[in-house]
């Protein structure tokens, strides 16, 4: 590592998930210096995979990725929370997960890998509710095309299956085919509903692709996938090591320093594990540290100049919180065997419920018929139902084959009252404070929620379904947005169209804390756009002036 | 004896353990490996008799055996105590299928019942004490091998997902012991 004191580059990052290591790669590609900090460090695959085999509680997300005393993540989505803690009427409801860690909270996503429809760009226009973003779906076209190139995106020939974002070219691989239970699913659908079931795009190899293998349906993309047939952030941190950039683990960053005249940054300040100081200077920032930790840090650096946190003049940094909320149920088909879990996690989505004239009232949602292995929940279910011996058996048998879970996706709109602050109790190993997330779900998602449940319920029914078990509540999605919102007017938001902050012309952010609304699918792909449009911005700046 | 699972894992190599004439019978482990002939563990021999009877299974691997017997006791100590009540319980009834067994166990004393549990979800969960012993040696991925892999070992090469798997009949037999509340762990 350099000695501290010469710790410089022309575009210095906070983060390497997704956005930061793509960030990183496309300008050191093109000859641009690069630091990227990383709070957390540096694990290997095997190692997380081992984590998984020996973890108890298999579903846990969290339980392969343990945190470090200096970067500390949610242990787990259960409130009280040791690191994330919330409150408000639907505390729970944004009891998110994430890591910090090299390559970011992709080693645990599904590889889902949707554009949002142009209609999500502009909810208000269209639909009376929420915000528009200052950016139209058009604008961000192409950096889908360079993010799904980027990440190996599989999915459906467009003429055949339009998911309803309009493309210029094809994905760049073809779609994954869907297991057998998929199949079904789909005819159940296709012949005794008004929908539709389309094979969801996904950052999952259906061929060798960017070094890495064809997936083998280890049905463990979340929270690993052993071989790496699906894509994380930890495979652009290798093209970025390898086109020239420098990424620092275990480098917690907890200042942003500013000039006299608070219109540029100059450095920002990161600890070591052991609490030594750093101070990395440079001429463009960028911060891609997640969500929840990018508000944080914007306002742990207040100080006389910007006495309510950096890039906060209109005080909205940590505030419009959103998420998609989640409705899930668990049931036992009384139709033929499905065997769930044979291949990779998500295949299959019903998207009728994506976008809509009723959007004007409620939010809208996609649903997942989840593929995923029923065998150790069959195993304990049975086992709990008092079986033992070749009955236990039996009953394993026929409950993994035959349990369904179906999951959705619903929107949230952007409320200031949603608001991420600082603890003042709580701090970490390094007397960082911890974030803490006053939560209430808005009307407009209860609504999208109760439709939902009255289609889920329509699917037991046409499945022949016992033993439903609704999981309580809402439950969050980890798909966190919001925290530093995007808008045309500095008043009311914190950067632009660009992602520039209003308030400081060398700071950019990177991350889903600029959604201004957060529609359906899956976050990353549209996080990972919005990162090579950033990288193109600065490209264009440090290279062209 | 603390038996644990890095010992069971060096020493099968090696033979010393070993299930005497298809009986359920086991050598004990030491702690520490040693080449010479270890002395029988009764406690262990009488959990293997019950796991016998309580999977309806002829044959358990007495090296997995070894290591959930250690897991489940250190754990819970009065388990000790309970699989010798099993045991007892099975002789002296004469018992032979898993359902007698654990019909009169939970018959007989209440808390045997959780004893039983503890013995199900070692064997085909692969979990002793909280804490995993094996995991795609467990028997549940023994009895669903024809039609699904565990997570993470799948081995049918890309796209075999896209094939029908086997029907499976609803099942008749009941269950021989009380429900229980059946807690999904949150994420």
């Amino acid at each position: 590592m350099p000695s501290d004191q010469n710790l410089s580059a022309d575009v210095v990052i906070v983060g390497s998930g997704v956005a930061g290591s793509s960030i990183a790669n496309e300008l050191a590609r093109a000859g641009i210096s690069v630091i990227v900090l990383e709070a957390g460090p540096r694990v290997d695959r095997q190692h997380f995979v081992e984590n998984f085999r020996n973890l108890e509680n298999k579903p846990s997300y969290q339980g392969p990725f343990p945190s470090t005393p200096w970067a500390p993540h949610p242990p787990n989505q259960r409130s009280p929370n040791k690191y994330l803690h919330t409150s408000g009427p639907d505390a729970e409801a944004y009891q998110q997960a994430y890591l910090r860690v090299m390559g970011g909270t992709t080693w645990h996503w599904a590889g889902c890998a949707w554009r949002y429809l142009p209609s999500d760009f502009e909810l208000k226009t269209r639909y009376g509710q929420g915000r528009d973003w200052a950016l139209k779906y058009d604008d961000l076209e192409p950096f889908y095309y360079q993010a799904e190139v980027m990440m190996g995106v599989c999915g459906p020939d467009p003429g055949v299956e339009d998911l309803g974002s309009p493309r210029k070219q094809p994905y760049p691989m073809e779609a994954l085919p869907l297991s057998y239970a998929g199949q079904e699913f789909r005819k159940l659908i296709a012949e005794k509903t008004p929908w539709r079931i389309v094979h969801e795009p996904q950052a999952r190899n259906t061929r060798p692709y960017d070094g890495r293998p064809t997936c083998e349906g280890h049905n463990n993309c979340m929270p690993i996938c052993p071989i790496g047939a699906m894509y994380n952030g930890s495979y652009s941190v290798y093209h970025a090591e390898a086109a020239g950039a420098t990424f620092i683990p275990n480098a917690v960053v907890y200042k942003i320093e500013r000039d006299a005249a608070n219109k540029k940054v100059v450095a920002v300040h990161y600890y070591d594990p052991d609490k030594g100081s750093h101070r990395v200077s440079g001429k463009y920032f960028v911060i891609a540290a997640h969500c929840i930790e990018t508000a944080k840090l914007m306002l742990l650096s207040a100080d006389e100049q910007s006495p309510n946190g950096v890039a906060n003049s209109s005080g909205h940094v940590g505030r419009n919180m959103m998420d998609h909320t989640g409705v899930q149920v668990t049931f036992i088909s009384g139709d033929k065997a499905l065997w769930p879990g044979r291949g990779p996690l998500e295949t299959n989505v019903i998207d009728n419920f994506r976008d809509g004239d009723w959007r004007n009232e409620r939010g809208a949602y996609l649903v997942h018929m989840v593929d995923d292995n029923q065998v150790d929940f069959a195993t304990q279910l049975a086992i709990a139902k008092g079986f033992v011996g070749r009955e236990l058996e039996e009953q394993i048998r026929y409950l993994a084959s035959h349990t369904v879970r179906l999951f959705s996706h619903n929107e949230a709109l952007p409320d200031p009252e949603n608001r991420l602050t600082l603890s003042t109790t709580e701090k970490d190993a390094l007397g960082i404070p911890h974030p803490q997330v006053y939560y209430k779900l808005p009307q407009y998602t209860v609504r999208s929620c109760d439709h939902t449940r009255s289609v889920f319920r329509q699917l037991i029914h046409l499945m022949h379904g016992t033993d439903e078990e609704w999981t309580p509540g809402y439950f969050p999605q980890d798909h966190p947005a919001g925290s530093t919102i995007m808008g045309v007017d500095p008043k009311d938001s914190v950067v632009d169209g660009h992602c520039r902050t209003h308030d400081h012309e060398n700071l950019f952010i990177a991350s889903s804390s600029v959604f201004s609304t957060v529609g359906t699918g899956n976050i990353t792909l549209t996080v990972a756009a919005i990162a090579l449009r950033v990288a193109d911005t600065l490209k264009k700046e440090l290279l062209h002036g | 004896m603390r038996l644990m699972r890095r010992d069971v894992l060096l020493t099968t190599g090696m033979s010393a353990l070993a299930v005497l004439g298809g009986g359920p019978a086991v050598f004990a482990q030491g702690a520490t490996p040693s080449p010479s002939v270890p002395a029988v563990d009764p406690d262990l021999m009488r959990f293997m008799d019950i796991s016998h009877c309580l999977t309806d299974r002829t044959a358990l691997n007495a090296a997995i055996g070894a290591a959930l017997y250690a897991g489940i006791v250190q754990a819970t100590p009065q388990r000790r105590g309970q699989i010798q009540a099993l045991y007892d319980l099975k002789a002296r009834e004469r018992l032979i299928t898993a359902s007698e067994l654990a019909k009169a166990a939970e018959k007989a004393d209440k808390t045997l019942k959780d004893a039983v549990h503890d013995i199900m979800i070692a064997w085909y969960r692969g979990v002793a004490g909280g804490k995993v012993v094996v995991y795609r040696s467990a028997l549940m991925f023994d009895i669903t091998k024809d039609a699904i892999y565990p997570k993470t070992y799948a081995a049918g090469g890309p796209f075999y997902w896209t094939t029908k798997p086997p029907e499976v009949a609803r099942p008749t037999g009941l269950p021989a012991l009380s429900p229980s509340p059946f807690v999904v762990e949150p994420t």
